[in-house]
């Protein structure tokens, strides 16, 4: 198998479906975000986006905090250091299998 | 496909200006020295206009407003609406901050070697004016109406650059610590840009307005 075959073979699969690289790149450019920005920005539905979210928790990428801002409840986001350092490496490897 | 991931990068940077409350601060904050640096330079003598203490009071206020200001429309209006993000201490605060402090040091030498070579500095304001209708250009390719602000900007440093040097003079004062050519043509730019990045935040502030909706009473 060449390099540039065995880079796309290898890429993270939880980062690579779009919808989750659209949330881990967008968290991975800020502190924290709340749920509502991430549904705003990837236009993902409420159900989609918490799909989602879960799967990333599961896999360590995320941080979901519960609380309230106001009487509102609020979920805040946050990508953690195994999170970034996975998006990091999966840029590494798409600009290789590119 | 690197490029679509590095745009998604970008995002959050231009979503803190969703809402004109960016460029609302940094125009209050422009126009607020554009007076600071009129009452100075046209106060007499002994007048707290010209007393090193006022500016550090008048900078503080300043920033108060900008600051308390922006964080309670983000607060009770962006946030509710199209949702909260806080920015990672580089880009919040190291960033703007060596930016800032690097300009300040290339225009200060800059000024201070034209006067040692006795350059003409009634084109210094113009050609800040022009640097920053440059920079602009970033915020204008993300929404295409801020391309007219842009227009603004560099027309109207053209328009200072293009002033009787009397005029310029005029607005810079008694020339006593710098030429009143060179003051007068900072406050003009100063005024433009500090006029443009206010209206162009307020007509931003209004657009949001009326394209989000207020929020929902149910949560998430």
């Amino acid at each position: 198998m060449n390099q540039q075959v065995r880079a796309i073979a290898d890429l993270d699969r939880i980062i690579h479906e779009p919808g989750r690289l659209m949330i881990v790149a967008l968290l991975y450019a800020v502190d924290r975000s709340d749920f509502l920005y991430l549904q705003h920005e990837t236009g993902l539905n409420k159900g989609t986006l918490s799909s989602h979210l879960s799967r990333l928790e599961d896999a360590g990428y995320i941080e979901v905090e519960k609380t309230y801002r106001g009487k509102t409840p609020q979920t805040i986001l946050r990508l953690t250091a195994p999170g970034r350092k996975a998006f990091e490496q999966y840029r590494q490897q798409v600009k290789r299998a590119l | 496909m690197a490029n679509q991931i590095a745009d998604l990068l970008d995002r959050p940077k231009e979503y803190y200006n969703v809402d004109g409350v960016g460029e609302m601060g940094i125009g209050f904050m422009t126009l607020g020295y554009a007076l600071f640096g009129w009452l100075n330079s046209h106060a007499p003598d002994g007048s707290i206009w010209r007393q090193m203490y006022t500016l550090f009071i008048f900078v503080g206020v300043m920033v108060s407003i900008v600051h308390y200001g922006s964080k309670a429309i983000k607060n009770r209006i962006t946030y509710p609406r199209t949702g909260f993000v806080d920015y990672r201490p580089r880009d919040k605060y190291w960033i703007p901050m060596g930016l800032g402090a690097g300009v300040s040091v290339v225009i200060s030498v800059g000024v201070v070697m034209g006067m040692r070579r006795h350059w003409d500095l009634s084109m210094a304001g113009p050609l800040v004016g022009v640097l920053i209708a440059v920079a602009y250009i970033r915020i204008a390719t993300t929404v295409r109406w801020k391309w007219a602000i842009f227009g603004v900007v560099l027309a109207g440093s053209l328009a200072v650059a293009l002033l009787p040097p009397d005029v310029v003079e005029s607005f810079g004062g008694l020339g006593k610590s710098i030429p009143a050519k060179l003051e007068g043509s900072f406050l003009l730019t100063f005024v433009l840009y500090g006029a443009a990045l206010l209206i162009s935040g307020c007509v931003s502030f209004w657009l949001y307005l009326r394209h989000t909706q207020p929020p929902a009473q149910e949560g998430e």
